[in-house]
């Protein structure tokens, strides 16, 4: 089965990928300035106190040494401990507390670029040069150009301060407390940690509904962004497409117009596109941190922020290890998909 | 491997881009170590930062060669697919990933190394 | 067609004006054009005109009213302050003013030196070929793989706090690099693919001589099209590093920097003038990159066009 090969062999490459990162990651640690030991010990610890510390982070062990045990810990996803930021608690409950915040975000912004970035593309590709076209583009140009950190903020001045139709930060009312776990037919199964997931399958409208409301601006912000970003994609790939020859031997064999487009067009001109959601997820993950900044909503790109301006260097090589294996495993969904709907990539 | 192909003929290429990346690699991390020795305040920090530019590039190489793989053949029907003018093709990109590899990994060897007997 | 006619296409082809008449007649274009120009002026009047030491300083207790609504909409003790006061009671119109400088001259340090950097592993890649080829670009490839913000993130962590804006800049340098790197690289093969350039060679030219004679002014058309393109981006990206706390140091008129106060202490208050305008400046300065830098990819000749994206 040429297919399962194909999962297979990308599947294993996360190995290398995984490694590779690791090894950037600990490259990092070493090339940024400032001593570890000083961030933990604080700056007035005499000579003694940071060898003392020095000793306990192994850093009087040889290099190599210290790498191998930093893969060893890697690949394990243990960080060690965080020095500052949430000093003392495991690196690893830190990223899994808000691996789900960013991704929810990012899953919420995407699926709103799809579903309006899809269309809107496709439409301005059969109107071409129609107003419908014109306002699509400028639209999407302007989306591009106005920054998420000052979008975010004047939505959060318009709707939320001054109308006061959403709350101006957080994911969720701060009196709500979602359990740790759910029953389903007698059995107690773990939370996604999405909280618009969670509150559903606890039945908990409440939550639901204070989820939706927290998280409508943040999402709209990467949203808008996302959809402007993918309708310009999926318009010059439909436009592309509907010019190539086998477009034209469809019509000709009587086929309505529209159906045509539709049915040979748009599998063709998704193809591209799939590719272009996948390498944009990054662009995607990147404006996540922006808005976790602007709307104060503790993720994965507040807690990266934090770590750096912190020296917090243990949360730095995890969050960053988080992303990159986010991107590999969306970009590798992609890479499945794409050879699903161009069966030649599969060799 | 593919059929009338021995493991030798697919080997040798490939350990020869490797090996004499590694040479490469070795022979400038000891230098850097050397030099460094001689000029910076001290030895350790110097290895360090060599070390940490060698893992650097290693840890690219290998995240480069892996991702070439990893996207390869959608980029390549990418390309064919927009009529693009791109040059782009997976077994360059893995061949030039295996240069920045081997020549890390022979940077941190030779750092390594050099530390060692400094 | 004779060596002779080609050769002269070649350089024409980029010089002559089809490009500038093309240019010129796009109606969105000059809009760029002219809000690039006005906000030009903007930065040189400020940099003549204000000390970027007074627009840093706090002006708390002094008779300057602090976080006062802008003067026109007549709610604020202080009807002089066209966009209002910060949390320092500094002018935010001077600073929005000086800002334009900041980001202007930040921004042309960033793209110039990604542009040189760029330049000079793209042409020598293309000239060289072979492994040099292979290795420079494979290395770019991956490195534009890379989500450009988080890879800025990373690589800030790098560099020492003490460096301020500069620390953004170094950063940023290295995330554009490659895009310019990969546009010069496609245009000089397409100039080295012209046979006077074999022609020079055969004649006993030497390999720099080559580069700067013959290669290097044809490209001039891409790397200025690339350059305007990435402008608008740098401006962005400088402004977010300083929003998130990586560029310019507390205290620094710029406009990233300003919205991220903004945020901290007007948001919740209803201040909207603290990261309104800031950010007007900002966007609208981007959007006059962005036109122009679309309108002359599009005037571009088209097989220079293709390695531009």
């Amino acid at each position: 089965m040429a297919s399962i090969r194909f999962v297979l062999k990308r599947i294993a490459l996360l190995v290398p990928v995984l490694f590779g990162v690791a090894t950037v990651v600990f490259a990092i640690l070493h090339l940024a300035p400032g001593d570890p030991a000083r961030v933990i010990a604080g700056q007035r610890a005499s000579a003694e106190q940071l060898e003392q510390v020095r000793r306990e982070l192994g850093l009087h062990r040889p290099l190599w040494i210290q790498y191998l045990s930093f893969l060893g810990d890697a690949a394990q996803f243990d960080f060690g401990q965080s020095y500052s930021i949430s000093r003392g608690a495991p690196v690893r409950s830190v990223l899994l507390d808000r691996l789900p915040v960013t991704l929810e975000l990012a899953i919420l912004g995407q699926l709103a670029g799809i579903f309006l970035g899809l269309p809107l593309g496709i439409l301005s590709a059969i109107r071409q040069d129609s107003l419908t076209d014109h306002v699509t583009r400028i639209g999407a140009l302007t989306g591009i150009s106005v920054p998420i950190f000052w979008s975010g903020p004047l939505l959060i001045l318009a709707f939320a301060t001054y109308l006061d139709w959403f709350p101006t930060s957080g994911r969720i009312d701060s009196t709500l407390f979602l359990p740790d776990s759910w029953h389903l037919l007698g059995r107690e199964l773990p939370l996604t940690g999405l909280v618009t997931v969670d509150s559903l399958l606890l039945g908990n409208w409440t939550a639901f509904t204070s989820a939706v409301h927290h998280l409508f601006l943040p999402a709209l912000v990467i949203g808008i962004y996302s959809t402007a970003l993918i309708s310009r994609m999926m318009r010059s790939s439909m436009l592309e497409v509907v010019r190539q020859d086998y477009m034209r031997t469809a019509r000709a064999k009587g086929q309505g117009a529209r159906i045509t487009v539709l049915k040979h067009g748009f599998r063709n001109a998704l193809i591209p596109v799939v590719t272009i959601i996948g390498i944009q997820f990054g662009t995607l993950l990147g404006g996540a941190v922006l808005t976790e900044t602007v709307f104060g909503i503790n993720g994965m790109g507040l807690t990266i922020v934090t770590a750096i301006g912190a020296l917090d260097y243990p949360v730095v090589q995890g969050t960053v290890l988080t992303f990159a294996l986010l991107f590999t495993l969306v970009n590798l969904v992609v890479d499945i998909t794409y050879g699903y709907l161009d069966p030649r990539i599969q060799q | 491997m593919a059929v009338g192909r021995t493991a030798t003929d697919w080997a040798r290429p490939r350990a020869r881009i490797v090996g004499s990346a590694l040479a490469t690699g070795a022979l400038a991390g000891s230098i850097a170590v050397a030099v460094l020795a001689l000029y910076a305040e001290g030895t350790l920090f110097g290895t360090r930062k060599a070390f940490a530019l060698g893992a650097l590039a290693f840890g690219f190489g290998l995240l480069g060669w892996s991702g070439s793989v990893l996207a390869g053949r959608g980029v390549e029907a990418m390309q064919r697919h927009l009529d693009a003018a791109g040059d782009w093709t997976e077994a360059d990109s893995r061949r030039a990933m295996a240069r920045i590899t081997g020549f890390g990994f022979g940077a941190m060897l030779g750092v390594s190394a050099t530390a060692a007997l400094v | 067609m004779s060596t002779e006619t080609r050769r002269r296409g070649a350089v024409d082809r980029l010089r002559a004006s089809p490009f500038l008449s093309k240019l010129l007649s796009n109606r969105l274009a000059l809009v760029g054009l002219t809000i690039i120009l006005g906000m030009l002026a903007i930065a040189l009047y400020a940099r003549i005109t204000l000390d970027p030491q007074a627009l840093a300083s706090s002006r708390l207790g002094t008779a300057v009213p602090d976080r006062a609504p802008p003067g026109w909409t007549g709610t604020g003790p202080a009807d002089q302050y066209l966009f209002g006061t910060d949390s320092a009671a500094r002018d935010i119109y001077e600073r929005c003013l000086y800002g334009a400088w900041l980001a202007l001259q930040f921004g042309t340090i960033t793209v110039g030196t990604s542009t040189v950097v760029g330049v000079g592993l793209g042409i020598v890649a293309a000239y060289y070929g072979d492994v040099t080829d292979n290795v420079v670009m494979r290395t770019m490839d991956v490195l534009l793989a890379f989500p450009p913000l988080l890879l800025a993130l990373a690589l800030v962590a790098i560099f020492p706090r003490e460096l301020g804006l500069w620390r953004a800049v170094a950063a940023l340098t290295l995330v554009y690099t490659p895009r310019f790197a990969r546009v010069i690289r496609g245009a000089a093969l397409t100039v080295l693919e012209d046979e006077y350039v074999d022609a020079t060679v055969a004649l006993g030219a030497t390999d720099p001589r080559v580069l700067v004679r013959h290669v290097l002014p044809n490209t001039l058309a891409p790397i200025t099209v690339q350059s305007t393109l990435n402008f608008g981006l740098a401006i962005i990206d400088l402004a977010a590093l300083s929003f998130l706390g990586f560029g310019a140091q507390a205290g620094t008129p710029s406009w990233g920097l300003m919205l991220s106060r903004g945020v901290d202490n007007g948001l919740l208050t209803g201040r909207w003038w603290l990261s309104f305008f800031p950010g007007l400046f900002l966007a609208v300065t981007v959007l006059g990159f962005n036109l122009l830098g679309d309108g002359m990819r599009d005037a571009l000749d088209p097989r220079m066009r293709e390695a531009i994206d």
